[in-house]
């Protein structure tokens, strides 16, 4: 070992208890950082993907315009050759075209206003998770078949069940009355009561007949592989999109705006909490470092007048703060892992969050994931804090003259 | 009756590997008035006794009576309240308490007895005059001299006018001049208040004040001798 | 009474012996007490509003719905009497103001579009200031009375539908016996909302116009009743109950909406694991400098000791050192608290991440709000935690053995 090295570790252990109390500023800070960060872009990932993976999908193929309107006539011309086309190029079954109309939907006793989607019952399965949670019934199947498929609390409210009959009344493209009777063949239930009182799908051939398509769908929805895989991919669909502009690409930051910026206000206010922390931390490594150097003011006035240079001395503290710094991280990293990693397996809950959760499409109780940017990235800015606090004291020593320390108690 | 009473005190300490009889079956007993020095060389265990009397230190075995009451079994607390209302001390050194000025910890004592701030103000004065530090009431210990310093612990001791005052090498940072005018005022307080004083110093000119000297060696007492009578 | 004197006056000049220590640690005190209350006071306005907004869509702070209604929000739950017996009985009892309202789904059609919506029947002079439409700043004017033969939108949906005021729309519902009812209203006002969802989500049409588009006579969906304040909202749940049998279901408003609900409790507990997160991160630097403080006086406690004074005084001493340095840093941490609330209490624009806000059901205006009781449960948790994280280095000075302490070097 280094000679400086060693003389450093000797100096950190000359107050033991403080170097721990200082070193277990770091450790804590650490540990709550470590487990905040990875819960937090946990559930980031959970939000970004229950919303998106429910329905809206990672981008889509729109009319111009149709993103702020939704209007019926803001249309996607061609939309299943033209989807077609697409799964064929991208060579991707993770692309489905629909249709989206405002309806009536009348049972014999009741009836509600919904959001009548046309999909393609063979890929909707591919961009959504409303087949997979048709809990009775079965989902679509035909292309062209009269029948529907509805959220579980719009069925309770229509007081129907999958073989009844429900009467869809609404407006065509071209402003048209359209109306069309269904037989129910399937109940979902996502779990969100809004989602499951105010959607229904039928099949896109039909909905096209029924409210005067022509050929006509509203999007195209395009999945990637995995939400890092969007701009890639977003890349490769605008290419294969004619130039002429009569379609726009979508990606789900446009499409739901309101989650990235959801997130990003969650973020900023976590951020100035872990602000805060770190820089608590730093003082704390300030106090320790600045007291460390006065009281050694007369062993540093004799080696100085021994010929040691203060900018010498300064790396020896600076060190000194590195070695305490890196006890820290290590020692805050594992044991933010192991918390996390613990956690991970019996989930994270307080109370009030199922309520806060459900809002989010959130579960109610959370396993956060340890990974290794969740590991590093609070405990490194926190280490890179304690560098910097230490460079005070360390840059004080330059005003010492050797003299004068060397009289200091 | 006698101020202090010692009855057979024995205490050893441990050092590395060797056992030292700091008290080897001590029995003393102080008249009330009286003007003691004990003398002995370094290790010779006059600390160890000064510090058992004051309640400071715990012997191995024997007994120790202050006042005709004995207090080798008393608790911390009670040890406490008897240095603090029957036994003034003087150290070596570091006497005072650094933040508080030379007035301030002549009060300390009284103030811990809870004496009322009006009595206390005035009887600090007077006191700090009477050991000559007129005009000095309101420096800290850093801003005085060793033997201002040493002067203002005397009127600490002496200011709640406690039977016994207890000295350990109170000269050993002095100047001559210094050291004698602080046995002057010891021998001063001791035949106007009649305060029993016992003090500890292997300082000749101290010894020479002393009304009675006991000589240590090795924990043991090898000579006893009365002074005044000589 | 003197030793208490005499313990603050050593404990205070103590404390600025070493006063770079005392300042480096005094500041993150402050840093610390100013973090704690003044994010406080941001997360509560934020909840606030966020309440707030909820309640005044619900709106009110307590309702009266038809005990299958939260279910079926739908004509065929409505409350089994008539609008003139609840009149009578709630024109009384002193509430500060109150509600009786038809609230059914529906679809609103333009000539180019449809779109769900909710439908309120309402009367205009019962529901001023109770809905969160603000009569004065609607576009064109609101309604007059209960059978005001208009209807008033939101602005997004106005937009939606490619239509505006004056123009005519059609409003489809059903009746009881589930016939189609529907009706030609012209667009009156246009409101202006907070939350852009409630613009979309809500239209309004006299109570009387909409009892006879729909013949269900004279009656109603819910009477909405607010308080004098939503933290505390049972003398009017108590009052509300007393007014209404059995057939009926009163709910609080954090019963109506549980993410509401749950937020106000969520926050109570954020505030206080917050603080005592930041004490913790502080409790390492406190505890640290009274190690050293004790550390350097050791023989100063031994003379103190020795010259009669109880160990007990010795602790209180240390204790009241940390506890003073505690009450400094936060008396300036709360004013600096204060002192920053004070320019932005007028509200600060963060619509930079407005949409994200919707989603979290906020406006895009936060007013901070300062609350005392946050402030005493800040200063008093951290003076408590303090006090105890005092005691450790305290009882350690208290039990030097006098002679050992004196003579140390």
């Amino acid at each position: 070992m280094n000679l400086v090295f060693r003389l450093a570790w000797r100096n950190l252990w000359r107050h033991p208890k403080r170097t721990w109390l200082t070193t277990g500023a770091m450790v804590f800070s650490n540990t709550l950082l470590v487990f905040m960060i990875a819960l937090q872009f946990g559930m980031y990932g959970l939000m970004i993907d229950n919303t998106l993976q429910a329905f809206t999908g990672h981008m889509q193929i729109q009319a111009p315009g149709y993103i702020d309107d939704q209007k019926m006539r803001q249309t996607v011309p061609d939309v299943v050759p033209l989807a077609d086309s697409l799964r064929d190029q991208l060579g991707s079954d993770t692309i489905a075209a629909r249709g989206m109309a405002f309806a009536l939907a009348s049972s014999e006793d009741r009836s509600y206003g919904i959001a009548v989607f046309g999909v393609e019952p063979r890929f909707e399965q591919n961009v959504s998770t409303i087949p997979s949670l048709v809990t009775e019934g079965r989902f679509l199947e035909g292309t062209d078949a009269a029948e529907i498929v509805i959220g579980a609390a719009l069925a309770r409210n229509l007081k129907v069940a999958p073989g009844d009959e429900l009467t869809l009344l609404g407006s065509g493209r071209d402003g048209s009355f359209a109306a069309v009777v269904v037989r129910i063949a399937g109940v979902f239930e996502s779990g969100v009561a809004d989602f499951d009182r105010s959607i229904a799908e039928i099949p896109l051939g039909l909905f096209q007949d029924v409210f005067y398509m022509e050929g006509s769908g509203h999007q195209v929805v395009v999945n990637a592989p995995a939400i890092d895989a969007v701009p890639e991919l977003e890349a490769r669909v605008a290419a294969l999109l004619p130039a002429d502009g009569n379609l726009v690409l979508h990606d789900w930051d446009a499409l739901q705006p309101g989650l990235k910026q959801a997130i990003k206000a969650d973020m900023s206010s976590a951020f100035f909490m872990y602000g805060i922390l770190v820089i608590l931390v730093a003082f704390s490594v300030l106090n320790t470092q600045l007291m460390s150097v006065l009281e050694r003011t007369h062993e540093f006035g004799i080696v100085m007048a021994l010929g040691l240079r203060p900018g010498r001395l300064g790396r020896l503290v600076l060190l000194e703060t590195a070695i305490m710094g890196i006890l820290g991280l290590l020692l805050g990293a594992i044991a933010g892992g192991v918390l996390t990693y613990y956690l991970g397996i019996t989930g994270f809950s307080y109370p009030g969050m199922e309520e806060m959760a459900a809002k989010f499409n959130l579960p109610a109780r959370f396993y956060p994931q340890v990974t290794l940017p969740t590991l590093l990235i609070g405990p490194g800015i926190v280490f890179a804090f304690t560098i910097l606090a230490a460079l005070y004291p360390a840059l004080r020593l330059h005003r010492l003259h050797p003299v004068e320390a060397m009289r200091a108690v | 009756m006698s101020a202090v009473t010692c009855v057979d005190l024995c205490k050893t300490y441990r050092q590395g590997e060797v056992d030292i009889k700091a008290l080897d079956h001590v029995s003393i007993e102080i008249a009330e008035g009286g003007f003691v020095c004990l003398s002995a060389p370094s290790g010779g265990g006059k600390t160890t006794l000064l510090n058992a009397i004051g309640g400071l230190d715990k012997p191995d075995s024997g007994e120790v009576y202050i006042a005709g009451r004995r207090i080798d079994n008393l608790s911390k607390g009670e040890l406490a309240d008897l240095r603090l209302r029957q036994i003034g001390f003087v150290f070596q050194a570091f006497n005072l308490i650094p933040v508080l000025t030379a007035r301030e910890n002549v009060e300390f004592v009284m103030q811990v007895q809870g004496v009322p701030a009006a009595d206390r103000g005035q009887k600090a004065l007077e006191i700090l005059e009477e050991v000559g530090l007129e005009g000095l009431e309101d420096r800290r210990p850093a801003d005085m001299s060793g033997g201002q310093q040493q002067r203002v612990a005397v009127a600490r001791a002496i200011v709640s006018q406690p039977a016994l005052i207890l000295a350990d090498e109170p000269t050993a940072n002095l100047d001559s001049k210094t050291a004698d005018g602080l046995m002057d005022l010891f021998r001063h307080l001791n035949e106007h208040h009649n305060t029993t004083f016992v003090i500890a110093t292997h300082d000749k000119r101290v010894m020479a004040y002393a009304k009675r000297l006991i000589r240590m060696l090795d924990g043991r007492i090898v000579e006893d001798i009365d002074q005044d009578a000589s | 009474m003197h030793r208490v004197a005499i313990l603050l006056r050593l404990a205070w000049r103590n404390l600025w012996r070493n006063h770079r220590r005392t300042a480096i640690m005094l500041m993150a005190v402050v840093l610390g007490a100013w973090a704690m209350i003044f994010m406080t006071a941001l997360m509560r306005g934020m909840v606030t509003e966020v309440v707030k907004d909820g309640i005044s869509a619900l709106p009110g702070h307590v309702q009266v719905h038809h005990p299958d209604f939260s279910d079926d929000p739908s004509i065929a739950n409505l409350i089994p009497r008539s609008d003139a017996d609840l009149q009578r009985r709630f024109a009384d009892a002193g509430f500060v103001q109150w509600a009786t309202r038809v609230r059914v789904p529906a679809v609103i059609t333009s000539e180019y579009d449809s779109r769900g919506v909710t439908l309120l029947g309402i009367d205009p002079q019962q529901e001023r200031g109770l809905t969160f439409v603000d009569y004065d700043s609607v576009d064109g004017r609101f309604l007059e009375s209960t059978d005001d033969p208009g209807i008033v939108i939101g602005a997004k949906l106005a937009r939606t539908l490619n239509t505006e005021l004056g123009k005519r729309i059609v409003l489809m519902s059903q009746d009881p016996d589930n016939d189609i009812a529907d009706r030609g209203f012209r667009i009156v006002g246009i409101f202006h909302a907070n939350v852009t969802a409630f613009e979309e989500a809500f239209v309004f049409a006299g109570k009387s116009t909409v009892q006879e588009l729909l013949r269900i006579g004279d009656r109603v969906s819910e009477v909405v009743v607010l308080g004098e304040d939503y933290r505390d909202v049972e003398p009017v749940y108590a009052r509300t109950l007393a007014l209404v049998d059995g057939d009926v279901k009163v709910e609080r408003w954090n019963e109506l909406d549980p993410y509401l609900g749950s937020m106000l409790g969520v926050m109570d507990g954020f505030v206080l694991v917050w603080i005592v997160v930041i004490f913790l991160a502080l409790s390492f630097g406190l505890v640290n400098t009274l190690v050293m403080a004790v550390f350097e006086r050791v023989r100063e406690i031994g003379l103190m000791l020795a010259l009669g004074m109880r160990p007990v005084n010795i602790l209180g001493q240390i204790v009241i050192e940390s506890l003073m340095l505690l009450a400094l840093g936060l008396a300036i941490g709360t004013a600096l608290s204060w002192a920053t609330v004070q320019p932005i209490k007028d509200g600060i624009d963060i619509s930079i991440v407005g949409e994200g806000l919707d989603m979290w059901g906020m406006s895009s205006t936060l007013y901070p709000e300062l609350l005392l009781s946050d402030v005493i449960l800040a200063n008093v948790v951290v003076l408590i935690l303090g006090f105890l994280a005092s005691l450790s280095p305290a009882w350690r000075a208290s039990h030097y053995e006098p002679i050992e302490a004196i003579t140390k070097v």
